[in-house]
C-alpha cells in the first residue's frame, strides 16, 4: 500500500505507522530521503553559522547525491570543539556565541546577566525556546546539542515508533510507570528525553521512578576532569564552583561506592510495589543483570503483569564476567519475553530499534551512510563496514548531518528476515576511540590517563 | 613487502624457526602478518629455570662482556645487517617514519655498543668491581662485611617505536649480568630479533648470548603469561607501556617480583617573554622549538607537543605570538631531512580533529596539516584537547602570562622540558623537577654533530627520573668472621 510522504515535510513522516514507515519500497525512500536531505540543506545552508562554513570550505552549493551529504556532516568533534577553559571561566558569553553557530536561532537575545552555572545557562537558553542537552561526558568532553521547540513534535514521535517497534508498546494507548536507575533531572540526553516526554511516554513524572531523587548537575559534569586534578594539587577553590556543588560531587562520589546496593533495593521495592502491574524498566543490562542475579540467589522472582518491557542499552558495558546467558536470567527474573534495545546516539533524534533478528534497523527519517578508512563514502549497497554517519531528517533548528565515532556494520539491501525493509546494523559496534591501545603497541610516548571516581560513578547511570 | 614475515623464537643462543605444525601468525601494522613458533610450546625454551644457571654469567668478567658488545657494535650498521634491513623495511612500512629519519635512527644502533661508552656507563652506574667481584665495605684488612652486585632474572617489555630500545633492552641485560626475556612488542616485532640474532651469529655459546631469549606472544595472554611471570621463575620486570599494559602486569605481581614500570612520557617547552622582544630571540627560539617538535619526526616522548609562552592575552600580544608561530612553521619546514621530513602520509584522526577546530577562529590561530606539520596557537590560557595526539610535526603554542603556573602542567609524565632563553631554564629548573620533570636542557637549534657528544659528558644519565641498572641487580652482603687478608 502507499502511503502519502512528502520530502518537504519528514516530521509528518511520523505521523505514520511502523509497520507502514518500514515497508516502504528501498527506491522511493531513498528518492524521498534524497529529496528531504536536499530541501533541508537548501533551508539551513545559510542559515547555520557552521554549517555555512563548513558547505564554503567543501564547496557545495545544492546536494546532488548522497556523497554531497557526507561532505557537509559535521564530524561528531563539531559539537564539542569549544575550549574547556570557557566553562571553567563560565564565560558565558564566549559559550552562547560558540553554540549560536550551531543553531537557527539567534541566541545573541538571550540575556546572560547573573549566569552564575551552566545549569541556569541552560535553562535560560530553555525559557527562551531552546532544547539543550550534553552527551553522557564518558568520553572526557561534553558536546551540547542546541534543539528547540519547534524539534519536539517530531522527537516525540519519533520516540513513539522507535519504543512501538522495540517493545510492542504504544504509547499513545499504553502508559506504563518506569523504573530508571538514574537522576531525576539533568541535562545529558538520555535524562532530558526521560523528562522531556515523561507524559507521553509513562503518564507523567511521578510514574517515573528513579534511583536518585536529585539533578545530575552539568557542571560537575562538564569539569569533571579538571576538578579532579583540582582536588588532587588540593585547589578546588580556584576552580571558583559554588561550594554546594563541590559537596554535592563528594556525595555522588560516596553513593557511587553504595551504587550496586542501592540498586538493588531500589528495584527490590519496585517489584514489591508493582506486584502484578505492567510496568517498563529501563537502565544498563549490567545493572539488571546484577539485580536478577542477586535476586535469584535469595529465592525471589517478579510478578509483574504480562506485557512488562526491559528496555536497556550498553550491552554488558561495565561488568566483566557475566554468563554468556545473561540475557535469559534477566528475562527469567524480570519475568519478560523479551529484552529491547536500541542504537543511537544523544545527537540523534530517532533511535533505531532492534528487530526480531537482532537487526538495529532505521526509520525512514534516518538516513544511514557509512565512511571508509580515509573518510571517502562507501557504497549504498550490501553489507559495508566503516564509520557510522547519519542524517537526521528530524531536526529542524540544526543541521541533521553527522558523522560518528563508531564502527558500524551497515546492510542496505531490504532482506532482513524479519520482513523490515529499511538499512540495518549488526551487532558488532565499536567505537574507534577503543580501538587504539587495545593491544600490546608500545611506545615511550603518552600520557597516562588518570583513574576519575567521580565519572565511574556517572557511567553507571545508564 | 612480502605477506608473512617469519619470526623465530631466540632462545639462549638457539634459532627456532616457525613450521607447518608450530606456529602463530599475527598482524602488523603495515599489512604484513607475522608467523612466529606458537609461544605456548616451548614456555621452557623462554625461561631460565633455577637461579643456579645464572651462575655463568657472575663468572664471566665485565671486561670480557664489553668485549663481545663492543664486538657486536660495527656488526650493527644497517648496510652489514640482513636482520636490521628486514626491521628497517618493516619500519618503513608501518609509517610512523620516514625514510631518512628512520635511516638516521638505526644509524644510532652501532655507536650505542662503543666500549669506551659502555665502560663509563656501567663505571658510573654499578660499578665494575661491584659486578665482578665482593667489595670491602670498610677498610680493606679490617672490614667483615662486602658487597658484590648479581644479575637477576628478567622479563623485559619494551616499546616498539624506535629500535634504540631494544638495543638498550640488551645492553642493559648484559651489563647486569642478567639474564632476559625480551617480549617483542606488536609494533616492531623485529628489532630486539635482529640485534639477538646477530649476536647467535657472533657467538652462540657465550655467555651473554646463553642468557637471552626473545619471543612475541599478544600482550595480555594470560595462559603464557601465568606460565612465565612467576617469582620462582623471574625476578624482575621491566615494563615500557601504558596503562593497558601496566594494568594486565599488575595482575601477576606477588611479593618478590620487582616492576620497573617505564610509562609513557608527554614533552613540552617552555618558552620567557624574550623570544617575543626581537626578530631575531623570535628566530632563535622558533629554530629550537622547531627541533624539539621535529625530531624524529615527534614520534618519540622527548618531543614537544605543547610550548608554553610567556605572553600576555591582550590582542596585541597574541598577534605577536601569532607571529611568533609563523616563524616556528618556516622553521619546521626548514628542518634538515634526517632529522624531521614531511609526513609520507595524512593522519586521517589529528586531521579531523584540526578540521573541527579550524572554524574556531574567535579561539585559535593556526597553520597546520598533517603532512607538512605546524602551528596551532591557542589565544587563551590552554592547550587543544588533542594535545596529547598531535603528531606529524605539530605544536600548540599556549599563551601564559606568569610562566610559573606552567608548574601546574607538569607531573610525573612529563620527561623532557627545553627551555628558553638560558636565565629562564636556571630560575625554573628546580620548581620544573619537584613537579615531576625529568630533563630539563637548553633550546637548541642544532643537535651536536655526534649524537651524543662526549663520552664522559653524556654516559651515566638517569632514564626517566630513575637510576635503572642498580635496581635491575641483587645488592647482596656478605658477612665473614673475620675481616677478608687485605
Amino acid at each position: 500500500m502507499r502511503i502519502a510522504l512528502r520530502p518537504e515535510n519528514p516530521v509528518g513522516w511520523t505521523e505514520y505507522e511502523c509497520d507502514d514507515l518500514f515497508a516502504l519500497d528501498r527506491q522511493e525512500r531513498e528518492a524521498l530521503q534524497f529529496e528531504a536531505i536536499r530541501h533541508r540543506f537548501s533551508q539551513l545552508r545559510d542559515k547555520i553559522p557552521a554549517l555555512q562554513k563548513l558547505a564554503d570550505k567543501q564547496g557545495v552549493h545544492a546536494i546532488e547525491s548522497f556523497d554531497d551529504a557526507l561532505r557537509i556532516a559535521y564530524d561528531h568533534r563539531v559539537l564539542k570543539n569549544y575550549p574547556l577553559s570557557i566553562l571553567e571561566n563560565r564565560d558565558f558569553a564566549k559559550l552562547t556565541s560558540w553554540l549560536n553557530k550551531l543553531t537557527v536561532h539567534d541566541l545573541t537575545q538571550v540575556d546572560l546577566t547573573g549566569l552564575k552555572t551552566l545549569d541556569e545557562w541552560i535553562e535560560r537558553l530553555e525559557a527562551y525556546g531552546m532544547i539543550i542537552a550534553t552527551s553522557s561526558g564518558t568520553t572526557g568532553k561534553l558536546s551540547f546539542i542546541a534543539r528547540s521547540r519547534e524539534d519536539i513534535s517530531g522527537w516525540r514521535n519519533a520516540m513513539r515508533l522507535g519504543s512501538l517497534a522495540a517493545t510492542g508498546i504504544d504509547s499513545r494507548k499504553v502508559r506504563l510507570p518506569m523504573f530508571s536507575p538514574g537522576y531525576r533531572s539533568g541535562n545529558q540526553m538520555s535524562v532530558k528525553k526521560s523528562s522531556l516526554f515523561a507524559y507521553e511516554t509513562h503518564g507523567g513524572p511521578e510514574n517515573r521512578f528513579t534511583l536518585y531523587d536529585q539533578h545530575m548537575s552539568t557542571d560537575l559534569l562538564a569539569l569533571a576532569g579538571k576538578l579532579r586534578g583540582a582536588e588532587e594539587r588540593g585547589d578546588v577553590e580556584a576552580l571558583g564552583l559554588e561550594p554546594a556543588l563541590v559537596e554535592q560531587r563528594q556525595r555522588m562520589i560516596e553513593a557511587g561506592r553504595r551504587r550496586d546496593a542501592d540498586v538493588q533495593v531500589f528495584f527490590e521495592r519496585l517489584i514489591d510495589q508493582f506486584r502484578g502491574q505492567q510496568v517498563s524498566i529501563a537502565g544498563l543490562f549490567a545493572d539488571l543483570y546484577r539485580v536478577a542475579q542477586a535476586g535469584m540467589d535469595k529465592g525471589m522472582k517478579c510478578d509483574f503483569a504480562p506485557g512488562s518491557v526491559i528496555s536497556c542499552g550498553g550491552g554488558m558495558k561495565g561488568y566483566k564476567g557475566a554468563p554468556d546467558n545473561w540475557q535469559e536470567i534477566i528475562k527469567d527474573f524480570f519475568g519478560v519475553d523479551r529484552l529491547s534495545t536500541y542504537y543511537g546516539f544523544s545527537e540523534m533524534t530517532g533511535a533505531m530499534p532492534m528487530c526480531s533478528h537482532g537487526f538495529y534497523h532505521a526509520f525512514p527519517h534516518t538516513v544511514t551512510m557509512v565512511l571508509g578508512p580515509d573518510g571517502q563514502p562507501l557504497p549504498r549497497k550490501g553489507a559495508q563496514t566503516g564509520r557510522m554517519a547519519v542524517f537526521d531528517l528530524l531536526v529542524q533548528s540544526c543541521w541533521g548531518g553527522f558523522v560518528t565515532g563508531d564502527e558500524v556494520t551497515l546492510h542496505f539491501d531490504d532482506d532482513c528476515e524479519c520482513g523490515w525493509k529499511t538499512p540495518r546494523l549488526g551487532q558488532s559496534i565499536r567505537r574507534y576511540s577503543e580501538m587504539e591501545g587495545g593491544d600490546d603497541k608500545i611506545t615511550c610516548s603518552g600520557t597516562v590517563k588518570a583513574y576519575d571516581e567521580f565519572m565511574e560513578f556517572v557511567m553507571g547511570q545508564g | 613487502m612480502v605477506a608473512t614475515i617469519d619470526i623465530p623464537i631466540l632462545a639462549r643462543g638457539r634459532v627456532i624457526m616457525p613450521s607447518e605444525d608450530d606456529s602463530v601468525v599475527f598482524g602488523g601494522r603495515a599489512g604484513a602478518s607475522f608467523r612466529a613458533p606458537d609461544p605456548h610450546k616451548h614456555v621452557s625454551d623462554l625461561l631460565l629455570g633455577s637461579a643456579r644457571h645464572l651462575l655463568d654469567l657472575q663468572e664471566t668478567p665485565i671486561d670480557e662482556i664489553i668485549d663481545f658488545l663492543g664486538r657486536l657494535g660495527p656488526l650493527m650498521a644497517l648496510e652489514a645487517n640482513p636482520y636490521l634491513q628486514q626491521a628497517f623495511e618493516l619500519g618503513l612500512e608501518a609509517g610512523g617514519l620516514t625514510e631518512p629519519v628512520l635511516r638516521e635512527v638505526f644509524n644510532q644502533l652501532p655507536p650505542l655498543f662503543d666500549r669506551q661508552r659502555l665502560e663509563t656507563e656501567i663505571e658510573k652506574k654499578i660499578g665494575k668491581a661491584y659486578l665482578d667481584g665482593w667489595v670491602e665495605n670498610g677498610k680493606a684488612g679490617q672490614s667483615f662485611r662486602r658487597v658484590r652486585a648479581f644479575g637477576t632474572r628478567q622479563l623485559h617489555i619494551p616499546a616498539g617505536n624506535a629500535p634504540v630500545v631494544a638495543a638498550q633492552t640488551v645492553i642493559r641485560a648484559a651489563m647486569t649480568k642478567s639474564d632476559c626475556l625480551i617480549k617483542s612488542p606488536s609494533n616492531d616485532p623485529l628489532s630486539a630479533n635482529a640485534i639477538v640474532r646477530t649476536m647467535i651469529d657472533l657467538d652462540p655459546d657465550h655467555p651473554v648470548t646463553r642468557h637471552l631469549a626473545v619471543a612475541y606472544w599478544k600482550g595480555g595472554d594470560e595462559v603464557l603469561e601465568r606460565q612465565i611471570i612467576r617469582v620462582s621463575r623471574i625476578d624482575k620486570i621491566t615494563a615500557w607501556g601504558g596503562m593497558a599494559s601496566m594494568q594486565h602486569i599488575q595482575k601477576y605481581l606477588v611479593p618478590g617480583l620487582d616492576l620497573i614500570a617505564l610509562n609513557p612520557k608527554h614533552s613540552i617547552s617552555v618558552i620567557g617573554k624574550e623570544a617575543l622582544e626581537s626578530e631575531e630571540a623570535m628566530a632563535e627560539a622558533a629554530r629550537g622549538l622547531a627541533l624539539s617538535v621535529g625530531n624524529l619526526n615527534q614520534t618519540a616522548c622527548a618531543c614537544t607537543r605543547v610550548a608554553y609562552v610567556e605572553c600576555d592575552m591582550d590582542d596585541d600580544s597574541l598577534e605577536r605570538l601569532i607571529q611568533f608561530g609563523e616563524v616556528v612553521y618556516d622553521a619546521i619546514q626548514a628542518l634538515p631531512p634526517q632529522l624531521s621530513t614531511p609526513a609520507d602520509r595524512p593522519n586521517t584522526e589529528l586531521q579531523a580533529e584540526l578540521d573541527a577546530i579550524e572554524s574556531e577562529d574567535e579561539f585559535y590561530w593556526m597553520k597546520a596539516d598533517t603532512i607538512n606539520g605546524g602551528v596551532i596557537v591557542s589565544r587563551f590560557e590552554d592547550k587543544v584537547d588533542f594535545a596529547d595526539d598531535l603528531n606529524n610535526r605539530i605544536v600548540n603554542l599556549v599563551p601564559m602570562p606568569n610562566i610559573e603556573d606552567v608548574l601546574d602542567r607538569c607531573d610525573h609524565t612529563t620527561q623532557s622540558v627545553p627551555v628558553y632563553p638560558e636565565s629562564l631554564r636556571e630560575s625554573l629548573r628546580d620548581k620544573l623537577a619537584v613537579c615531576g620533570v625529568q630533563r630539563i636542557s637548553p633550546m637548541v637549534s642544532r643537535r651536536e654533530t655526534v649524537w651524543w657528544g662526549d663520552v664522559d659528558d653524556t654516559s651515566g644519565l638517569p632514564h626517566d627520573g630513575m637510576k635503572l641498572e642498580p635496581r635491575m641487580v641483587r645488592w647482596v652482603v656478605d658477612q665473614s668472621g673475620k675481616p677478608a687478608p687485605e
